[in-house]
Order: structure tokens, then C-alpha cells, then sequence
């Protein structure tokens, strides 16, 4: 059987936001839970996928993990190690275990620095080794990412956004990685550039045997890529199972929505079967105040159509996740 | 008999400088479109193929040298009839050598006065367009509201703050935007992305304009808000009948909006026709551009069995140096013995190969 690599338990990152001059008072501070109690477990070898909305956190825990964030409450085992709470100087050699593929590419790769400079720095940082073996690790990993030798001249501006995501995931492999947090590595590219790296990702799967927390809002690339996929709503994650299933047999209305989403717009023909989903009325919802009880409940069909259930509301039972087997986990109390 | 064309493109021509490599970007480069009263073009195609050039010619709105160089753009609206780039030659002059453009020298100011008179009348009130990216379209110091209002006095009949105020509502209102009234004082960082795109797109239609150019509307935005924006675009269309040109990388909107459809790359169009034909996937007859791309997409036969995706190797065609032959020759995964000479060395043109679909491939020229 395979091994755990990563387990979150009950995993909390709240951000405080201070208002106003006098905000040193702790009354004037308020607290964001961007990240509100997620539990999940990651396999050696395997991807998990993350989804939601924007501004649900999704970033938000993959930063967590790697402790570039600073975690409020929770417990992180990485590689049967709890990592919630080590100190800085051994996080620096779990860093060449664990690493990131950052979404904005223009701001995680240092603009005045050759391709060269970049792989070779994050090589030295973690391994001592020769100037020549550096060159050889460099020439390894360029075909590796199948990225041509003439690049490493070249300063990120002079790349294509498919040669900056191969310089990433370069550099995440310089390292040794075998946990890679890869945030929205394929917004912003087009589909034929995505297709490639895509395929990138996959290769490189099976060849070292990475895991992949894969983050995106591009939901049919995460099924494509994903084993398993957890969906996410206001710092909560509302469901998780096998990719298949969640995609084809979800149980919680959010996930119903954003997989008819994505077939509404593809055809009218779909447009009808979605819309019966998806009669409820979408509210503006308030990530400082979420409601009380079931956070997607004023955005919910569900919840509407059954007239407005107190139990969805109800402070003291907000909905957990609830194991429907086979893997499957769905928080919602009148699951589909 | 057909009405005339709303937008005739006819070998329509946009380059850039590059001082560093000291050639010639060509950015747009032969691009031919017509567009017929009431529908929906999409453009389809890789970034840097030209889609947003094209728009921004049509509107005159670059600015950078040597921009526009050559073309026709024919519009005719209800109310106005014109070549949006008249006297053009009066202020460019092209030396060429082997046919290719090698020096271009261009009254940029004269020609720009001349942009500014002839587009008066039409940008925003006949010709209106949504941008790529409406958070950094809207002056940041003003409020949305202020910005619809301005639009609306203008470019409409309605001269007073209190008309195109409550104009300005109706149209917030109208794209279904929660509170208009609201909204109305609100500050660009102050809304949402799918807000913010609803905006931008009551501040175009509420001069109402004839033409509408769409400039990816969609892409930045959740999956849930996208499908709303589609659907949002869909009422409107039906609504106003208004002609739309659709720019986008995402083929499953198109799909849904178009009539008819265009691939570019590489600064030109390599098929164009009616949009059900080209994406339907029996069709045999499709550009090998225009069939990578849809392949490229993750279908849901390929979801299920985890394959890998179709990827059309290599990279977007570098428009400084364009090669002798057809422009997507490198990348091509079609190309046979007995064309392949042809490919290398000649470039195809447009060619009708049923009535109303045409291509640019020599596999379909005999």
C-alpha cells in the first residue's frame, strides 16, 4: 500500500485585518478565517486537486502547508513528521522536500537573473555541490522539462509563459522535491500551452513519483490531472472524493454548480439540465461575516427548495464532513 | 438579396518596431473578415496570434509606431457609412523589396488627427468595445457610476447629469448587477471581477451602439461567473440583435455564442466560416491549427481515460520572423509527403472550400 505523505488535520488560518487608527485595541481587529478547519490526506504518488472560487482560500492552505504561513490552529504531517510548529532553520531542509509552483509567474521569478542564475541558485541553496555538477544537475532538468539549452541565457522577460512555467517546475525539481503545491500553474496560458504543461506534470509524475496538491479553477484540467479532488467554499472544504465521482455523482449543491457551470457554457443543450440546478439565487456573500450554520446556505437550491430548512442555519450545526464511503466525504446536511 | 456587411476587414495590416531586434513585429498581417448585420463573430486563437490588434485597429486606438499600415475597414451602420481608415496612404509610405515590407515611414501625427476626425463619430457611439481587463480599464479615481454617466452624455442625445444618470442605473440594472444604486458610487477596486466586467459592459451598451467588440470577457473569472457572463451575454444578444465581436481563447464560449467563427494565428486568419460547421467534430474538412486546438482541450472521453492531452508542440509563431511557407508549418501534424514542399515554401491563402467556409491549407487544395 502506498504511504501518506501529507495530512492536514483541522487546519486554520485566520488573517487579522486592523481597522483604523486605534486598531491596537483587540476589539478593532478582525479576524478572517481564510482558511477554516480542513482536514484531508495526501498519497505518495498521487494528485490531489483543489477547487473553488476565487478568494476561497485555495492559496491559502497550499501556503499554509509549506509554512510560509504561518498556521493559527491544526496539525500538518508531512512524511510522518508534524511540521505544524518546527523551527525556521529545520523548515529550510523540509523546504527541499516540499515545494511550489507560484501562480504569478512575472512575480516568483527574479526578473534580473539569468534562467541559469535561477536553477543554479535554488540547487546551492539546499545541496553543497560542485560548479560542475550544478551544470549537469542544470542540463538534467532541462530535458527533463524539456526546455532548450539556449534559454538559460535568457532573463524571464524574454520567455513565453509555457518557458516561465517550465523554469518553474525546473526549479522545483533542482531541489529534490517530492511534494509539489502547483497553484494555478495553467491560468493564464492558452490551451495548447496547457496541454503541454499539463502533460509536463503527468510525465514527471511518473518518472520520480511526485505527489501533487494541483490548485486551479480550471475544472476540467483538475480532472483530468487529479486522483482525488476537494472542493472548497469560504475556507471550508464542502466535499471530497475520487475525481470521477465528484465530477459525475457530486453530492453537495456547490460542487453540482460549478461542474453544470462549466456545461452550461459549453452547449444549450445542457443549458436546461443546469439551470434546474441551479434556480437559487446567488446572493452576495461576506467572507468577514459568514453565516451562521452552513456557510453556502443563502446561495444554496437546496436550501430553497425545501423551504428553508432552520437546520441550515443553525449556528450550533454546521454541516461536517460526513463519510459516504468509497472515499467520499461531503459536508451538507441534505446531501443530493 | 443579402444586406451588405456591417464590418468589411479587407487585408487589414498592423506592425510594431522593435528597436532591440530591429525589425518589424507584424502583429496583424493580412487580416480579411466580414462580418453580416446582427451576428455573433468569434475569434479564436493562441495569445499573440493578433485577435486584440485587430480589435483595437478597428477602433484606432493604437497608438504605438508604426501601427496601422495598411487595409480597408468598410463600416456601415444605419446612421453612418465610411471607411474607418480613409486617406490612409496619404500618410504612409511602404518601401518593399520581394514583395515583403522592409521600411515603413509614417506621418504618425497627421495620420492620428486624421484617425481622431474620422473615428469621432464612431468610436463608443457606433463602435463600442469591452476590454481584456476591465479592473484596469476603469479610471481607479472615479466611480463607476460617474464613468457610465460620462459615456452616456458623450456620446447620446441625453446631455443632462440627472438623464443619463438614471440612464446609467437602467443599464446596471440591466446587466444584473445586485444594488445598482448602490454600485453607482462605488470604486473599480470596490466590485468584483464579474461585477467589474458587468460594467464595463452597461458603460458600452448604454450608448447604444450598432457594433459591439467583446474582448475576452470572460477570462479571469470563476467558473460559476463565467457561465453568468455567458449567460448574461446570450440575454443581451437576443435582447438588442446587436453584431458582436467575440474575441476569446476559450472555444466552449465560443461555441456558445457564435455564428460564425475565425482562427487566427500568427497575424492571420487561417479559417473562418460558420462556427456550428468548424467545431461540429465530424466535420472532416478543419484547419490542422484549428483541429490541434479543439484537441488540446480536455474532452470528456479523455478525462475518462486519463490520456494524455494533445498537445501542439513548440510555440506561438514568433510574428519578426515569419517564415517562407505556411505560418504554422513548424508545428503542423499534418503535413504529407506530396504537400510538403508546397508548405515549406509557399503561403496558402483563403480559400472558399464550401460555400462560406474558408481555409488556408494546401491539404485542401488541389
Amino acid at each position: 500500500m502506498t504511504k501518506t505523505i501529507l495530512e492536514v488535520i483541522d487546519l486554520k488560518k485566520h488573517f487579522t485585518h486592523r481597522k483604523g487608527l486605534f486598531s491596537f485595541f483587540k476589539e478593532q481587529q478582525q479576524s478572517i478565517p481564510a482558511v477554516d478547519g480542513a482536514s484531508f490526506y495526501l498519497k505518495e504518488n498521487e494528485t490531489l486537486g483543489l477547487v473553488g472560487e476565487s478568494g476561497c482560500g485555495k492559496t491559502t492552505i497550499g501556503r499554509t502547508i509549506l509554512r510560509l504561513e504561518k498556521p493559527t490552529s491544526g496539525k500538518i504531517i508531512f512524511d510522518g513528521k508534524d511540521i505544524t510548529s518546527i523551527p525556521t532553520d529545520q523548515l529550510r531542509q523540509l523546504r527541499s522536500q516540499m515545494q511550489m509552483i507560484f501562480q504569478d509567474l512575472d512575480a516568483a521569478l527574479n526578473p534580473k537573473m539569468h534562467v541559469r542564475d535561477i536553477l543554479s541558485e535554488a540547487i546551492t541553496v539546499h545541496h553543497r555541490i560542485s560548479d560542475a555538477e550544478v551544470d549537469k544537475r542544470i542540463s538534467d532538468l532541462l530535458e527533463q522539462v524539456k526546455l532548450k539549452k539556449s534559454k538559460l541565457s535568457s532573463f524571464p522577460h524574454e520567455l513565453s509563459g509555457g518557458e516561465k512555467r517550465r523554469v518553474s517546475v525546473a526549479r522545483v525539481l533542482s531541489v529534490g522535491a517530492k511534494f509539489i503545491v502547483a497553484d494555478e500553474p495553467t491560468s493564464a496560458l492558452d490551451v495548447s500551452i496547457q496541454a503541454q504543461v499539463v502533460n509536463l506534470l503527468r510525465q514527471l509524475q511518473n518518472q520520480i513519483g511526485l505527489s501533487y496538491l494541483f490548485i486551479s479553477h480550471d475544472l476540467r484540467v483538475v480532472e483530468l490531472i487529479s486522483h482525488k479532488v476537494a472542493v472548497m467554499y469560504l475556507g471550508k472544504i464542502v466535499e471530497i472524493g475520487l475525481s470521477d465521482r465528484i465530477a459525475s455523482k457530486a453530492r453537495h449543491p456547490y460542487t453540482h454548480i460549478l461542474w453544470s457551470s462549466l456545461l452550461e457554457k459549453q452547449s444549450k443543450e445542457t443549458e436546461q439540465k443546469a439551470k434546474s440546478v441551479r434556480a437559487g439565487r446567488w446572493g452576495v456573500f461576506d467572507f468577514e461575516r459568514p453565516t451562521a450554520g452552513c456557510r453556502f446556505a443563502p446561495r444554496c437550491p437546496v436550501y430553497e427548495s425545501r423551504g428553508k430548512p432552520t437546520i441550515c442555519t443553525d449556528a450550533a450545526s454546521e454541516p461536517r464532513l460526513k463519510d459516504l464511503g468509497g472515499a467520499h466525504q461531503v459536508a451538507c446536511h441534505f446531501p443530493l | 438579396m443579402r444586406t451588405p456587411p456591417i464590418l468589411k476587414i479587407e487585408d487589414l495590416r498592423t506592425y510594431f518596431y522593435s528597436r532591440s531586434k530591429q525589425a518589424f513585429i507584424r502583429s496583424v498581417d493580412g487580416v480579411s473578415l466580414e462580418m453580416a448585420k446582427g451576428e455573433t463573430l468569434g475569434i479564436v486563437g493562441e495569445s499573440g496570434s493578433g485577435k486584440s490588434i485587430t480589435a483595437l485597429s478597428i477602433l484606432g486606438l493604437i497608438s504605438a509606431g508604426p501601427g496601422v499600415i495598411s487595409g480597408k475597414i468598410g463600416f456601415q451602420s444605419d446612421r453612418i457609412q465610411k471607411d474607418l481608415l480613409q486617406d490612409l496612404g496619404d500618410f504612409v509610405k511602404l518601401t518593399t523589396r520581394d514583395g515583403k515590407i522592409m521600411e515603413v515611414t509614417k506621418d504618425v501625427v497627421g495620420w492620428e488627427r486624421n484617425a481622431e476626425r474620422t473615428m469621432s463619430e464612431v468610436r463608443g457611439k457606433e463602435i463600442a468595445m469591452t476590454f481584456q481587463n476591465p479592473k484596469s480599464s476603469f479610471n481607479p479615481f472615479t466611480s463607476v457610476g460617474k464613468q457610465i454617466t460620462e459615456a452616456i452624455r458623450l456620446h447620446t442625445s441625453i446631455k443632462t447629469e440627472q438623464g443619463a444618470k438614471e440612464r446609467a442605473l437602467a443599464w446596471l440594472d440591466r446587466v444584473k448587477i445586485d444594488s445598482p444604486r448602490l454600485r453607482f458610487d462605488n470604486y473599480p477596486y470596490g466590485l468584483s471581477g464579474g461585477m467589474c466586467q458587468r460594467a464595463m459592459i452597461a458603460m458600452a451598451l448604454a450608448s447604444e451602439p450598432s457594433f459591439l467588440i467583446a474582448d475576452e470577457p470572460t477570462t479571469g473569472l470563476d467558473a460559476t461567473i463565467q457561465s453568468k457572463i455567458v449567460d448574461l451575454l446570450v440575454e443581451l444578444k437576443s435582447e438588442l440583435g446587436i453584431t458582436t465581436m467575440l474575441i476569446s481563447h476559450d472555444i466552449s464560449i465560443i461555441s456558445r455564442l457564435s455564428d460564425s467563427l475565425a482562427v487566427m494565428y500568427g497575424g492571420t486568419v487561417f479559417e473562418c466560416g460558420p462556427a456550428k460547421q468548424i467545431l461540429s467534430t465530424g466535420s472532416e474538412s478543419k484547419h490542422p491549427y484549428t483541429s490541434a486546438l479543439l484537441t488540446s482541450i480536455p474532452s470528456a472521453e479523455n478525462i475518462k481515460k486519463k490520456g494524455y492531452l494533445q498537445a501542439i508542440e513548440g510555440d506561438v509563431l514568433d510574428t519578426i520572423n515569419i517564415p517562407e511557407g505556411c505560418r504554422f508549418y513548424s508545428r503542423c501534424n499534418r503535413v504529407t509527403e506530396k504537400i510538403r514542399d508546397k508548405c515549406a515554401r509557399q503561403e496558402p491563402d483563403l480559400r472558399e472550400i464550401e460555400k462560406g467556409h474558408k481555409l488556408r491549407c494546401w491539404l485542401y487544395f488541389d
